[in-house]
């Protein structure tokens, strides 16, 4: 059989030897996959939770990039968005209240080969996981985290959450909440080594998927803070925005988001931004009335951590277990039961 | 899985030659197995080449050879020489046909008259009758000219032609009318002057008589007396000198115009009309406006001079006098009926030198309004997209399929008073008429020619490579004339085209096996076909030897007809195909070959077709919208018959859908209604607008069968039987996006419907 040559690339990047016929096809057959390929259970949010647009965005990402179930994973913290890993039927991993970022970390250093996606809530990433968040932007490893932003705690009954506007009643503030919101998208940029940086709106699809697409491309850490519904507990919140086109300011540009006519026909509001140009993205990004939507920031010089600090050693089940193994003579155990730790 | 057949997949899916026997299409002497009886064109009768005949009317400025010598044959129907006479005519438009094929890249002009004249003394030698024949026929002919044959000059040659044999009319209408005007206005001077003291005086009586007959009369006739009496008889009322100088300057203008030639050479320069750029043909416009307004007036003026109809300021009260409205002549534009008696703008491009700039040129000169014909010829069909000219490697291409003449015909039809034809140089002469109306047509015109002379297509003639263009669907021909009527069916004509009801034309195809026996199959004929005529995409198929013909080897027709090439069943999972399309070629020797297309050709093949649905269904045939209504009519007819079977005693058909040609290819089914509902005709039934569907599960946990997700999880109307006209209402209220429309109710007994209809209301 005659070999034929096919860029494939593996996990790190690098060109696979070429395959032959047989493994062509196999591969070719194992690549396609249908939205059913991903999807998983039956969603228990509310209906009408931007949820569920999220999740419908995500899985037909996966679909058109055939991504193989077993090299993907989605990794949630603790809140109704993060649910979300439940209902796609790839690797997950339901972690603890704002420690998605770092379980998410630790999964790229271990298994680069895996796509890697983070799915928070606004309470999730910038009040408990807030130092994750920060340190994460800063470390730019190669994954996809998306903000759940309802701007409230909807899994514990309507608490004020980060994000909440000023003003706001909700369970812990009665009397309206008293602080001016946290803006995800102006910390993001704030921080080092930031490399991208979006804002979408759960109830524009189209532009939703287009958004998650691009930050999927994105070498690095790529946040997208996803606006979105919370139809149980503050059902009237984001009406306005959404029965108003003009409140909605899309940002389009080549190397941005892509808008077509029937978008442009609907929101007219439209604005050209260069996402290279950062200081423009601070601007925009402080506002939120018409909201923002699309790539207001994007650095693909940027290294990610996991480049930098890349071991070159095969990860072979001979090398961990001889790992496990010299770490385990570190221990001596006496007879009395007693561990002591070897000084050697 | 035999392990051929696993090659072919491979192929199929890959685009690499894998595997034994797997050869790409390099070898330039295979053709499309339809045109295994088209190997030499000269042994043929058909339409070229082509005559451009300079005598008779502008009905035959382009004459066919074969069609030529048909007439000669049946004018000749009681000749007892007619079958010898037809015989040598045959033979003589062969020669012709040989002598043509050695000019085709040349471009050279060659005279009708010669070429006969040339090919009767050859074969004169062998038969002495001949040149008898070859006397006669041309004595029947009425026809003279270039003859040329299908090459990459021909278009606009041919497009040329036909403007100036219609200019060559026009002038000649214009100096009938001119030379009637003028004769007519001299005579009314010279009739002032004859009535005149000096035009009465017996010096000028006198040299008038003798001028006349030639004899002398002035010593028998007494002329001074003449003078007198004739004098004193003169009319009181003499010609004003107002206007007596407006028919001089009228006359000036008249004589003097620069537009149309005169039947007799002068030495006035005459414009030129025709261009290479619209920029160029624009701006001459501009600078001869104000000649062209000042000449327009003229001839106006001067009909109603000769009629006795022109009043002059303070002729009349209450009337306009013609004064004032000639002083404002044109001052607001010209009437393009008024411009269309002067010679119109020819503008002759090739797309492939179509940039930015030419493309703006040419959109507003069409825009413009003005009697200006515009060609552009495309040479190269399959060129890759611009885009991926150098970067890509062959299978990532993206054909541009003439992207973009067709970018111009989109525009040119787009503007909706340009009138259109597109057309590939084969078919040319067939549209010989819808192009004469084009060039008499009072407005911008807009002409797409194939020439079918790629250079890349080996030794196969322009004209199969032209006509494979039509064939394929590759470049359709179009005529779309703004003055057909009001609608699209009645302006967008695509009927000239071969099999126009069909996806592809389907032509019968016999070949004879290795033990003699006869097959025959049906072949359609694709893009793919025209593909593999093109050196440049042999890498695209693959040539299966006949002892490699394996099961899996489908028509590319069926490929594109199912989904069999797209989806498999491979271990219980979707994915591999089970089936590769091919398509037939003959080699040189006309053996059958066949050879698989992968993947990438097939897509495009698939583009091309839905390219010619679009126009299909522009053009009124297989109209879905008319399919639609039509059926929805047949179902209350139905629904009528049923529910009142009184109704059966009369029946009644139900009106049809205003579509031309309502034709059903395929069984249409309630989903399909419902589908093509959402996406383009609401009228009175619900519908959402799915790609603003937020998955957000409101409607579908009111009723699951009545609203359902698609392919996409983006939710649209199931089946609208299965819910109530309260749950459309309900789910449109709760739908946090309001995309979900709830139309009328189907029932109108349903409960509390009046309420519903005003909650429906503020939805629809």
């Amino acid at each position: 059989m005659n070999n034929i040559s096919l860029n494939v690339l593996n996990g790190n990047g690098a060109a696979t030897e070429p395959l032959n016929v047989n493994d062509c096809l196999l591969q070719l057959y194992e690549e396609h996959y249908e939205l059913e390929d991903y999807q998983k259970g039956v969603p228990r949010w509310c209906t009408g939770c931007g949820d569920n647009a999220i999740l419908t965005a995500v899985q037909r990402l996966c679909r058109d990039e055939a991504l193989p179930p077993e090299k993907t994973v989605f990794v949630s913290g603790i809140g109704c968005s993060s649910r979300l890993p439940h209902y796609m039927n790839t690797y997950g991993f339901h972690s603890l209240h704002g420690r998605a970022l770092p379980v998410a970390e630790g999964i790229r250093l271990a298994r680069p080969d895996l796509k890697v996606f983070v799915n928070m809530g606004d309470g999730d990433c910038c009040s408990i996981g807030a130092a994750h968040w920060i340190h994460a932007i800063r470390y730019n490893m190669n994954m996809t985290a998306m903000l759940h932003d309802n701007n409230i705690y909807g899994l514990t009954k309507k608490q004020a959450s980060p994000t909440s506007p000023i003003g706001l009643k909700t369970n812990t503030t009665p009397r309206g909440s008293y602080l001016d919101a946290l803006n995800p998208l102006t910390v993001t940029l704030g921080v080092s080594n930031v490399s991208f940086v979006a804002q979408v709106v759960d109830w524009i699809p189209k532009l939703l998927y287009q958004t998650i697409q691009a930050a999927y491309h994105h070498k690095g850490f790529a946040f997208i803070r996803v606006i979105q519904r919370c139809p149980e507990w503050l059902p009237t919140h984001m009406e306005a925005y959404m029965q108003d086109p003009t409140r909605v300011l899309l940002l389009h540009h080549e190397n941005g988001l892509h808008v077509d006519d029937e978008l442009a026909k609907r929101y007219t509001k439209m604005q050209e931004h260069d996402p290279s140009d950062i200081n423009r993205a601070r601007e925009i990004a402080s506002g939120s009335d018409p909201i923002p939507v699309g790539i207001l920031y994007r650095n693909d010089e940027v290294p990610c951590y996991e480049d930098v600090r890349f071991d070159s050693r095969l990860r072979t089940t001979s090398l961990v277990k001889n790992g496990l193994e010299a770490e385990f003579d570190k221990f001596t155990i006496w007879p009395d039961g007693h561990a002591h730790v070897s000084r050697n | 899985m035999e392990v051929k057949a696993q090659d072919q997949i491979a192929f199929y899916l890959t685009g690499h030659h894998n595997g034994s026997g797997l050869l790409p299409l390099t070898n330039r002497s295979y053709r499309p197995a339809l045109f295994a009886r088209h190997a030499d064109l000269t042994a043929l009768r058909y339409d070229f080449p082509l005559i451009l005949n300079v005598e008779g009317p502008p009905e035959r400025a382009v004459l066919s050879l074969s069609g030529l010598v048909d007439e000669a044959v049946d004018a000749l129907q009681n000749d007892a020489d007619r079958d010898r006479i037809a015989q040598h005519g045959y033979q003589l438009e062969r020669e012709l046909r040989r002598g043509l094929s050695g000019h085709h890249t040349t471009g050279t002009v060659l005279d009708f008259a010669t070429m006969w004249n040339k090919a009767a003394a050859k074969l004169g030698k062998e038969d002495a009758t001949i040149a008898d024949s070859a006397k006669r026929l041309w004595m029947l002919f009425k026809a003279n000219g270039e003859l040329v044959d299908v090459d990459f000059a021909l278009p606009s040659r041919v497009v040329r032609h036909v403007w100036n044999v219609v200019q060559a009319d026009k002038a000649r209408i214009f100096h009938e009318r001119a030379d009637r005007l003028v004769l007519k206005l001299h005579s009314i001077l010279d009739a002032e002057a004859a009535g005149s003291n000096a035009g009465r005086s017996p010096e000028k009586l006198r040299s008038g008589l003798a001028g006349q007959s030639g004899t002398s009369f002035s010593t028998t006739f007494n002329f001074d007396a003449m003078s007198r009496i004739l004098v004193g008889a003169k009319p009181s009322q003499n010609l004003s000198e107002t206007r007596r100088r407006r028919i001089q300057s009228v006359l000036d203008t008249i004589e003097r115009q620069h537009f149309h030639a005169p039947a007799s050479k002068t030495d006035t320069p005459l414009h030129s009309f025709a261009f290479y750029r619209c920029a160029s043909a624009l701006q001459a416009y501009k600078e001869r406006r104000n000649e062209a307004i000042e000449l327009l007036k003229a001839m106006a003026i001067a009909e109603l001079e000769v009629s006795g109809e022109y009043r002059e300021a303070g002729s009349g009260k209450g009337v306009a006098d013609h004064d004032a409205i000639f002083a404002d002549f044109g001052v607001g534009g010209i009437d393009a009926s008024m411009l269309a008696t002067l010679p119109d703008y020819l503008v002759c491009q090739n797309s492939s030198e179509l940039g930015a700039e030419e493309t703006l040129e040419i959109v507003e000169a069409l825009s413009t309004g003005l009697p200006v014909r515009v060609l552009v010829q495309t040479d190269d069909l399959l060129e890759p997209s611009g885009i991926s000219r150098a970067s890509l490697a062959a299978p990532e291409r993206h054909l541009a399929l003439a992207s973009r003449s067709r970018h111009m015909l989109d525009t040119a039809i787009g503007l909706t008073d340009v009138f259109v034809l597109q057309s590939s140089a084969a078919q040319l002469f067939r549209l010989q008429n819808a192009m004469l109306r084009g060039m008499s047509y009072a407005g911008p015109c807009f002409f797409s020619v194939f020439s079918g002379s790629t250079g890349h297509n080996g030794d196969v003639p322009a004209y199969l490579v032209a006509a494979a263009a039509t064939e394929s669907r590759a470049f359709p021909s179009i005529v779309f004339d703004p003055s057909a009527g009001s609608d699209w069916a009645t302006r967008l004509v695509v009927d000239s085209n071969p099999s126009p009801h069909d996806p592809w034309p389907v032509y019968p195809f016999e070949y004879e096996s290795g033990t003699l026996e006869m097959h025959s199959e049906d072949l359609a004929f694709t893009l793919a076909d025209f593909m593999a005529m093109d050196e440049r995409y042999g890498e695209q198929f693959a040539i299966v030897p006949q002892s490699g013909w394996s099961d899996v080897m489908t028509t590319i027709s069926d490929s594109l007809s199912n989904s069999k090439t797209s989806k498999g069943q491979v271990n219980g999972r979707t994915g591999l195909p089970n089936a590769v399309p091919c398509i037939s070629l003959v080699d040189g020797e006309g053996r059958l070959q066949r050879a698989i297309v992968n993947r990438r050709a097939l897509e495009e093949t698939r583009r091309s077709q839905s390219m010619w649905r679009s126009l299909q269904e522009l053009g009124g045939i297989n109209n879905s919208h008319a399919r639609i209504a039509e059926l929805r009519a047949d179902e209350r007819f139905a629904s009528q018959i049923t529910s009142n079977p009184a109704t059966t005693a009369t029946p009644v058909q139900p009106a049809k859908a205003q579509a031309a040609i309502p034709v059903l290819s395929e069984p249409v089914t309630a989903s399909d209604i419902a589908v093509s509902i959402t996406a383009e005709s609401h009228g009175d039934d619900p519908y959402i607008e799915t790609p603003r569907c937020t998955t957000c599960n409101e409607c579908t946990q009111v009723n699951d069968k009545l609203f359902v997700y698609n392919a996409e999880r983006q939710a649209s109307i199931g089946d609208v039987t299965a819910g109530t006209f309260r749950q459309l209402v309900e789910a449109a209220e709760g739908c946090q996006v309001s995309i979900i429309h709830p139309g009328k109710p189907r029932n109108l007994k349903e409960p509390g419907i009046e309420d519903l209809m005003k909650r429906a209301a503020q939805f629809n």
